[in-house]
């Protein structure tokens, strides 16, 4: 029964990983900006849902629409004020991926002051859990985890199949320079880029808040989670960046039966290390070149 | 007050050591590590475990740390010969990771998150040194002695083979440079000379706990290089003494309530970085762009 216990806990942790990543990858895939505080965006999203629903009581649909207009904000206003000015007089990934980091530390630092660094958590009835089997307790969370991911991803699946948007954006991500040749905007294409993959984070940080609670240096493990899960899956791959993040969780979870909880994350960096010693290119990557 | 300032001196004189073993590889070679604390706790805890262990002597610490340290770079070297770019920055940051979770849970060694506690004082040719402005004339020292080593490896063939590395892998390959070879050797100086940062800090505070050794600690060497200015032999330095003087002017500030102190440094560091990022790419020292770096 531990077995299965640990599986489902993995399936919901994954679940949210999975969404967390798939937004992480479609902006470095697309526009090949190392977007490092992409944790920040997960905190951002988390407490202003906690603000809104616990603290105003706005109600569930307004708080998550805030949440998402905080989340796709500043990820917009981020590329637009910083990315796309360090992009202007040069290119270097390393660049790029300091001064998000920057933002990171400061967005952590200042959610810190507001919201204090103690936990918070969202209180529903939701993410009490019920003994469904001898022995297997599961919360109604997990499933809503589970739903919410999977409707995401067929959100996200259709957008990229079937509409202009979303096959101008692989293109951006296979080869910006045709972009300009089709006169196709990679500039308006990438602030798309980026309020997509912000807003995907939110659906993960309200069922954190509501689950295991929100702290301002959260962003840190996202961040870590979001970039491994991302080299995995192979860069510009949703579908890889989402298996990854769903082993990812498994593997947390399930590596508890035979370790101490404290190696946990140790466990996912040691897939993501030999992943990158011996398959560089991830699940479903493109060669990569250097 | 002096001895306040030379406590100041002796933890800049650290910073200063390992920024400058970063900006070695990040600088010259292209290889953005975000591993740097790991291979500080290495010195550290070999410097401690061999004190309270085996002897006190401070060339055999010094000498033993700086072996393991090039040793287990490798764990860094190996990435970094299959990738590169971001693909490393996430390779360094899992080894960073994994670095924490040995060096709080090997209890045996490390004494877990307790740490070592009493290190005794080193002792070198027979002299032991306890005070701090001991301290300070050895972490002095090895900073000299370090900053000259750079200075020789980068004006050498060997610094012109990294810097070519940093600029094209292939177009150095192609002038037949063993990129292999050349990149494992930097990642293992690397390592080794920020191993001589954790021996002096392990001496110095006569403890050594994991606390130190984290992935804000990395970040942070990460800042002081670059702020002060990347593949520059000054910038770490320079990088270091406002990173460190940042937390002591700012407790002058009437206005800060002091229990917010480390985050609004945290804010500050953090802004730095973006706007240096933005205005001034190549640092405070460096140049004003520099337009490489794949």
């Amino acid at each position: 029964m531990l077995y299965l216990q640990l599986l489902v806990n993995g399936l919901q942790t994954g679940a949210l990983y999975a969404l967390i990543a798939a937004g992480f990858s479609l902006i470095f895939g697309m526009t090949r900006i190392f977007h490092a505080a992409h944790g920040a965006t997960f905190t951002i999203a988390g407490f202003v849902f906690y603000e809104f629903y616990s603290v105003l009581q706005w109600g569930l649909v307004s708080s998550i629409l805030a949440s998402c207009v905080a989340a796709g904000l500043f990820g917009v206003l981020l590329n637009r004020w910083v990315y796309v000015i360090i992009q202007r007089h040069e290119g270097s990934f390393f660049t790029v991926f300091a001064a998000s980091f920057g933002a990171a530390i400061v967005v952590q630092n200042v959610v810190a002051i507001v919201f204090g660094k103690g936990l918070v958590t969202v209180t529903t009835s939701l993410s009490r859990s019920v003994e469904i089997l001898p022995d297997l307790y599961v919360s109604p969370m997990a499933l809503i985890a589970v739903l919410a991911a999977l409707l995401c991803f067929a959100v996200l699946h259709y957008l990229f199949t079937h509409t202009n948007m979303g096959v101008a954006l692989r293109a951006l991500g296979e080869n910006p320079g045709l972009i300009d040749v089709y006169g196709l905007n990679p500039r308006q294409l990438g602030k798309y880029a980026f309020l997509i993959g912000s807003v995907l984070v939110v659906p993960a940080a309200i069922l954190t808040a509501a689950t295991s609670g929100l702290n301002p240096a959260m962003g840190h493990h996202v961040m870590m989670i979001s970039i491994a899960a991302t080299i995995v899956g192979g860069v510009g791959s949703l579908r890889g960046a989402a298996m990854a993040g769903l082993l990812f969780g498994l593997a947390e979870n399930i590596s508890l039966a035979f370790v101490d909880p404290q190696w946990s994350e140790a466990v996912t960096f040691v897939i993501l290390f030999l992943f990158i010693i011996f398959r560089p290119g991830g699940f479903y990557g493109r060669a990569i070149t250097s | 007050m002096l001895a306040y300032l030379q406590n100041i001196a002796v933890l800049f004189a650290i910073n200063a050591i390992l920024a400058m073993a970063l900006n070695f590889i990040m600088g010259y070679a292209g290889i953005f590590s975000l591993a740097q604390a790991v291979f500080f706790g290495i010195g550290a805890y070999t410097a401690g475990y061999i004190a309270l262990n085996v002897s006190d002597s401070l060339l055999l610490s010094m000498a033993t740390a700086m072996g393991i340290s090039a040793v287990l770079s490798m764990a860094l070297a190996l990435p970094a010969l299959r990738v590169r770019g971001e693909y490393f920055v996430a390779a360094s940051l899992g080894l960073q990771m994994i670095g924490v979770t040995i060096f709080s849970e090997w209890k045996s060694v490390t004494g877990g998150l307790g740490g070592l506690v009493g290190v005794p004082p080193p002792v070198i040719f027979g002299y032991t040194l306890t005070s701090t402005g001991e301290f300070l004339a050895l972490a002095t020292v090895i900073l000299l002695a370090i900053l000259s080593i750079t200075a020789l490896l980068v004006r050498g063939s060997f610094g012109r083979s990294l810097m070519a590395l940093r600029d094209s892998e292939s177009a150095a390959q192609a002038y037949g440079k063993n990129v292999n070879t050349v990149k494992t050797l930097s990642v293992a100086v690397s390592a080794a000379l920020a191993s001589l940062g954790g021996v002096i800090y392990a001496f110095y505070m006569s403890f050594v706990n994991v606390e130190v050794f984290t992935l804000e600690m990395s970040i942070l060497l990460m800042a002081m290089v670059i702020i002060g200015g990347t593949g520059t032999l000054l910038g770490p330095v320079v990088g270091a003494a406002i990173v460190m003087a940042l937390p002591a002017a700012l407790t002058y500030l009437p206005f800060i309530p002091p229990g917010e102190l480390g985050t609004i440094q945290q804010i500050i560091y953090g802004s730095a970085m973006v706007l240096l990022m933005m205005f001034r790419p190549g640092g405070l020292v460096g140049g004003r762009s520099k337009g490489k770096t794949a």
